[in-house]
């Protein structure tokens, strides 16, 4: 009847100025959404409190990691490095590597807890229903409280920052690897913010969506480790590879192979291998790989044996390693010799963080189907007011 | 019963008000609502009245275009919310039965964020607000926090929120509960003030004896149906149940029985008689028949509203 009468006709051409205004809009809608957010959730005092316990816990971890760093180089470098060696680097490089881990370890546990409720926990409360009556869209009341969340997580990012900034500054490091690693924390939050988010437009109750959002967290980090270990298994197969030679005495075959130059000879045989690169896509759903991964460390020259890299260098390595698979690690695969030392540019990151984004985003667009009204399916008991 | 009894003009769609034909609406296995027809009038306030799990409350979350019904239409002022959702809500205030308060904000603050989410006009918005607070007297509690609010206090809160856009239909989901005399007073004034404007209201309740001075029609529905709509005027006009007492119960008893009326003994504290009259003159006749035969009636009165004489009428017609 008339209601198709008075809706604006399909335009043929949209003028650029309404396409702002519209855009406008969205994004107006979605600011108030993100006000009225954190108008909730900054007056209440536990908030202040707990990230009040967040920056001493993490002031505290910082100094006993430089505590502890002090007191290690006392013993091991009594005597002095000798020539040719690497010398080690500062305690910039171990703090920043621990408080990082650190950090990223308790975002993913504050994340669900900041976003794993935001949608049921209002519909709970009686308020979901009356924002959905409201001109805002499904999609701005879902990037509304993501951001909200997200910008409380966030929060707990700054207040971390001061000991990254203070590692760079103990030396060793770049204020770029700063850089990396709180852009990259930052998304790491945003995934499990995205996920928790979307989660909690799906469930019916916050307890139940908190307690998903956490297990989800879990497979990522602890889940994606064993799936792979377990998933290794499976790759059996085989590599054309021939025999090494090592020129050095020292290091007889099983050593490792690379550093002492070797070279490869023989006919190509087959030869058992585990073909890690069709299960490293497992590994990079890790926040751990993905963030370790992304942050640049300088290229190694000189053998490695002796040095030990740091934590983040090893995690990147072994992800890498996985994801070349043996045609890349297994000594005189395809009669070529390997480079023991992978070069930064197969980069494991992209992947995963695609992947967890996809996850994230495949989320929030089922929670953002579950917000639509005048709704015609409801999750089991739930009542949408 | 129920679609038989509604007379076939006013089924069709009206050009403005809000109205439900044949709505149906089922969770699971159970059928809250079924063919359900429903009819608001601009201009006039229609209560909505059914025991509880009726499906009031399924009804007016499909009319405030939350809920899809299964099938049959709806038009909020001739628009189906389903298709045309933003502007049906920009002409739809609603009331949940729910009390849902962002706590940590203040009560002008959520007015403000209100007026936000419907895009009015951002010149305007503390003046609306202003207005509201000073409408449903909240203005002292203005920048307190909702949480101190009293239920009652929030209630209005809730009815100044649904207000916030000056919206043409009005869907009120029990807006008198938790109210004190003063605040019923009030809101009874305020509806009938926003219904002399034009606008369509609908209020379900279950204090029937307040629907009374309010409603100008009524809805009755029960176990998901539409089992009467009625106006005040045919509600009042059906009958209604007298109660009287006397100093003299045996001699009251027995002059009513002299007159041949059929009556029965009250429920109440005091020793009663309840009859029922069939309209208004027939009572004045009585209690002049009453009082000039020497009975000494301390009490007469109706017993009921109009209202509830229907709904009781209703209920013992279903058992």
């Amino acid at each position: 009847m008339s209601a198709e009468k008075t809706l604006p006709g399909p335009a043929s051409a949209p003028d650029p100025a309404e396409v702002r205004g519209a855009v406008a809009g969205y994004l107006g809608g979605i600011r108030d959404v993100v006000v009225l957010e954190m108008k909730q959730r900054l007056r209440s005092r536990g908030w202040y409190i707990m990230l009040g316990i967040w920056f001493v816990v993490i002031a505290l971890v910082t100094a006993l990691t430089w505590a502890g760093w002090n007191a290690s180089m006392e013993v091991r470098y009594s005597t002095p490095v000798p020539d040719g060696m690497p010398q080690p680097d500062g305690p910039g490089s171990a703090i920043f590597e621990v408080v990082l881990a650190f950090v990223l370890l308790f975002a993913l546990l504050v994340a669900p807890a900041l976003s794993a409720n935001a949608v049921n926990g209002d519909r709970a409360g009686g308020t979901l229903a009356i924002l959905q009556v409201t001109l805002l869209t499904p999609g701005q009341i879902l990037w509304g409280k993501f951001c909200a969340a997200w910008l409380a997580a966030i929060a707990f990012l700054a207040a971390s920052a001061p000991f990254l900034i203070f590692a760079v500054l103990l030396g060793g490091l770049t204020p770029g690897h700063v850089l990396v690693s709180l852009v990259m924390l930052a998304v790491e939050v945003a995934v499990i913010c995205g996920i928790g988010v979307g989660i909690s437009a799906l469930a019916g109750r916050p307890l139940f969506s908190i307690v998903v959002t956490y297990l989800t967290v879990a497979a990522l980090v602890v889940g994606s480790l064993i799936a792979f270990g377990l998933g290794v298994q499976l790759t059996q197969g085989t590599i054309k590879a021939n025999q090494a030679q090592y020129n050095s005495a020292e290091f007889g075959p099983g050593a490792y192979p690379g550093s002492p130059e070797y070279t490869c000879s023989g006919p190509l045989v087959e030869q058992d291998a585990l073909r890690t690169e069709r299960v490293a896509w497992l590994l990079a759903l890790n926040p751990y790989v993905v963030v370790a991964d992304a942050i640049p460390y300088p290229e190694r020259k000189t053998p490695s044996y002796y040095y030990s890299g740091g934590m983040i260098e090893n995690i990147s390595q072994g992800a890498r390693a996985a994801l070349a698979g043996p045609e890349g690690t297994y000594a005189c695969a395809n009669g070529k010799v390997q480079p023991q030392y992978l070069q930064q540019t197969t980069p494991l990151w992209p992947l995963g963080l695609a992947l967890q984004l996809g996850l994230a985003g495949l989320l929030l667009w089922l929670g953002w189907r579950a917000l639509h009204t005048p709704a015609r399916r409801l999750a089991a008991g739930t009542r949408i007011a | 019963m129920s679609v038989s009894e509604i007379p076939e003009t006013t089924r069709a769609p009206l050009a403005s008000g809000v109205s439900a034909v044949g709505v149906s609406r089922r969770f699971g296995s159970v059928h809250a609502v079924e063919q359900m027809d429903f009819e608001a009038p601009a201009g006039r306030v229609t209560a909505l009245i059914g025991p509880n799990g009726a499906g009031k409350t399924t009804l007016l979350l499909m009319l405030a275009s939350l809920l899809q019904p299964d099938s049959g239409t709806i038009t909020v002022d001739g628009l189906d919310p389903a298709k045309d959702s933003a502007a049906v809500r920009r002409r739809l205030g609603w009331m949940p039965d729910t009390l849902g308060v962002w706590e940590s904000l203040t009560a002008r603050e959520i007015l403000v964020q209100m007026a936000r989410f419907y895009r009015l006009p951002k010149a305007g918005i503390d003046a609306r607000v202003a207005e509201l607070l000073a409408l449903v007297r909240l203005e002292e509690l203005a920048d307190q926090p909702a949480r101190v609010l009293s239920k009652g206090q929030q209630q209005r809160l809730s009815l100044a929120r649904a207000l916030v856009h000056d919206p043409s239909v009005l869907l009120l989901d029990e807006p008198a509960a938790g109210l004190d005399p003063g605040s019923r007073v009030e809101l009874r004034t305020l509806l009938r003030n926003l219904a002399a404007a034009g606008k369509s209201i609908v209020v379900s309740s279950h204090v029937l004896s307040e629907l009374d001075e309010i409603a100008d029609g009524a809805v009755f529905v029960n176990q998901g149906r539409t089992v009467k709509q009625q106006t005040i005027e045919e509600a009042a006009q059906q009958g209604r149940r007298y109660a009287i007492t006397a100093l003299d119960p045996a001699a009251l008893a027995a002059k009513l029985t002299e007159l041949g009326l059929e009556f029965k003994a009250g429920s109440g504290r005091r020793p009663s008689v309840s009859l029922l009259l069939s309209h208004d003159d027939g009572a004045a006749a009585l209690l002049r028949d009453l009082v000039t035969a020497g009975i000494a009636v301390v009490s007469f009165g109706p017993a009921s509203g109009a209202l509830e004489e229907t709904y009781m009428s209703l209920e013992t017609e279903r058992k």
